[in-house]
């Protein structure tokens, strides 16, 4: 035979294989993908469709019924931006993620601490704090409204927060600081069972006080549950819906309308559709933007610690 | 000296304790109220709201588990959870365990994704999954409520199952795959018994989830026959406020479940929460 033939006839054998091969690589990699795919076609249901076609209802003044609409461009940025009653959902918002990321966390991580050595009862304690995590934020909201309209308020004789324009965030906060300390206070406490003890008994050897312990070793070794922590409430924060809908209906007045319940009030009730959904986009990014500062800014402490 | 400050510090330990006995106390008063509540007659809450009942109103329980729609409700949450529980276990286990063995561009594209849902407001996709399903007829069906429901835990449970099945090693799976297993058998025969640790997590989880979740019951399943539990409680204590005892009868009925699953798989709740956390 020829040299050249058996060449052709190796090339072809060549090219037969990696026919084949190809095919099998190309099973191999759709049977890899059908793992992901269930949870992707879900996925693209529920969150990426209508992420998508929100971004295309914001741009128009739909009101949610018609089948009509026209596109206004940038007119529902604009009026958002000239609006000024939002400016007290924002800061409602505002207020309500600061002072409870705050006390969630300093009350948390103090119980934890408390907790840390343990005595007879200490199981008990953390099963109680714990116990209004599994609670839902609807009853959570009622429970309180008549906690603090039916008990607090004439046992002290003072007048519920829920009352008063002033004071009806106050009431809020101190719900959600109710429901999550206990969630906050098991994380720390993990966190607390990584801190090397033979360190903590080092520094005490060489005069180290509680104070200073706690400053220059615990705290240092807590830092990503921290961020984890500060990260997540900051979320919950910002998304705050169920308080503000549940136990005030945003009242009295509008004086503890969350931003979620503003976006919620114009898509639905008002039938405002696209100013609602302008108004969603606008306050994602303002939430993506935040989240994504923090924790910077957390991972940098992390480092410098 | 050493006598004295071995006593300021029993005592300071005594104080801690009780510091935290009353702070326990505090934290347990809702409840308390909600107890209270639910066994007195209108009557009495109207005399005087937070002394004892002068007898127990079991009639509140009665008249709760009477109230239209509640058993159905009941049921309409168990089916919910118990479904969503298991899709999103079967679901997101298959999905990262891919992405964590593939770990290429386009599986790690999906799984920032997945994340970035984690972030996203519900507000922003409420309006147009309305009219989405609108279109498709799935306003006010159980069915719609299981997917939506599914579809925005997708997200936080993959990157729970991710950073677990990343301690999981490699060279069981080798070895099954030489062995002539399947890529299926493979991952349900062997990978997946071993993620028992965080899947009891995350079934607890869901199930908290789905159970007490409001908004999305509340804006897709207004109509009477499918509202779940969360949804009822709502309507209950706006329409039934001067039967405040009959609501909160209800309510404690309806904490039972999750309350027994809270008490009985406290371990594996307080060990998968803290692993997300933990590993950062």
């Amino acid at each position: 035979m020829p040299l050249s033939k058996i060449e052709g006839k190796s090339n072809a054998i060549f090219f037969m294989r990696w026919g084949l091969d190809m095919k099998r690589k190309a099973i191999n990699g759709l049977q890899d993908f059908s793992f992901v795919l269930p949870a992707l076609l879900i996925f693209v249901f529920v969150i990426i469709a209508p992420f998508i076609s929100g971004i295309h209802i914001a741009f128009t003044d739909w009101n949610g019924i018609n089948s009509t609409y026209h596109y206004v461009g940038l007119k529902n940025l604009i009026s958002m931006f000239s609006d000024s009653e939002i400016l007290n959902p924002f800061c409602n918002t505002i207020f309500f993620t600061v002072v409870t990321v705050i006390f969630i966390n300093i009350l948390g991580l103090l119980l934890a601490v408390a907790l840390n050595t343990e005595f007879k009862g200490s199981n008990i304690i953390k099963t109680c704090i714990f116990m209004s995590m599994v609670v839902s934020l609807v009853l959570t909201s009622y429970m309180w409204v008549y906690v603090l309209n039916d008990f607090i308020s004439p046992f002290f004789k003072i007048a519920s927060p829920l009352s008063s324009p002033d004071t009806v965030m106050i009431g809020l906060c101190i719900m959600s600081i109710w429901k999550e300390t206990g969630l906050a206070m098991v994380l720390y406490y993990a966190g607390l069972k990584t801190v090397p003890k033979d360190l903590l008994e080092a520094a005490e050897i060489d005069g180290a006080n509680g104070i200073q312990k706690f400053f220059k070793i615990t705290i240092p070794f807590l830092a990503p549950v921290i961020t984890y922590c500060v990260i997540l409430w900051l979320g919950l924060g910002l998304k705050q819906f169920d308080y503000s809908f549940v136990a005030t209906n945003g009242g009295p007045g509008t004086s503890s309308m969350s931003m979620a319940m503003y976006i919620y009030k114009y898509e639905f009730p008002y039938y405002k559709a696209g100013y609602g959904q302008m108004v969603a986009l606008v306050y994602l990014i303002f939430v993506l933007l935040i989240t994504f500062l923090t924790t910077k800014a957390l991972r940098k402490k992390e480092i410098e610690l | 000296m050493n006598k004295k400050t071995t006593l300021k510090s029993k005592s300071l330990k005594y104080i801690k304790i009780i510091v935290l006995w009353l702070i326990t106390l505090i934290f347990l008063f809702p409840f308390y109220i909600a107890i209270l509540y639910a066994f007195k007659s209108p009557e009495e809450i109207a005399e005087n709201p937070i002394s004892f009942p002068t007898k127990l109103n079991l009639q509140n329980f009665v008249q709760a588990v009477h109230l239209p729609n509640y058993v159905s409700g009941f049921f309409n949450s168990v089916i919910t959870a118990v479904i969503v529980v298991g899709i999103v276990v079967l679901v997101t286990s298959m999905a990262s365990y891919m992405i964590v063995r593939k770990n290429n561009k386009l599986y790690n594209l999906l799984y920032y994704l997945f994340l970035f849902s984690i972030l996203l407001p519900f507000q922003v996709i409420m309006y147009p999954m309305y009219s989405q399903l609108q279109f498709f007829h799935m306003i006010n069906k159980l069915p719609t409520l299981i997917i939506v429901q599914t579809g925005i835990l997708i997200g936080f449970y993959s990157f729970l199952y991710a950073g677990f099945i990343k301690t999981v090693p490699l060279e069981l799976e080798e070895a099954a795959r030489i062995d002539g297993c399947s890529k299926y058998g493979t991952f349900f025969r062997i990978v997946f018994p071993l993620l028992k640790p965080v899947t009891m997590t995350i079934v607890v989880l869901v199930f908290l989830a789905s159970w007490n979740d409001f908004i999305v019951p509340m804006v897709f399943m207004q109509q009477q026959g499918v509202r779940t539990m969360p949804l009822i409680q709502f309507y209950l204590f706006g329409q039934y406020a001067q039967y405040v005892n009959v609501a909160f009868a209800a309510v404690i009925l309806s904490m039972i479940p999750v309350l027994g699953l809270y008490f009985g798989l406290q371990k594996y709740i307080v060990n998968g929460i803290t692993a997300g956390a933990i590993k950062g």
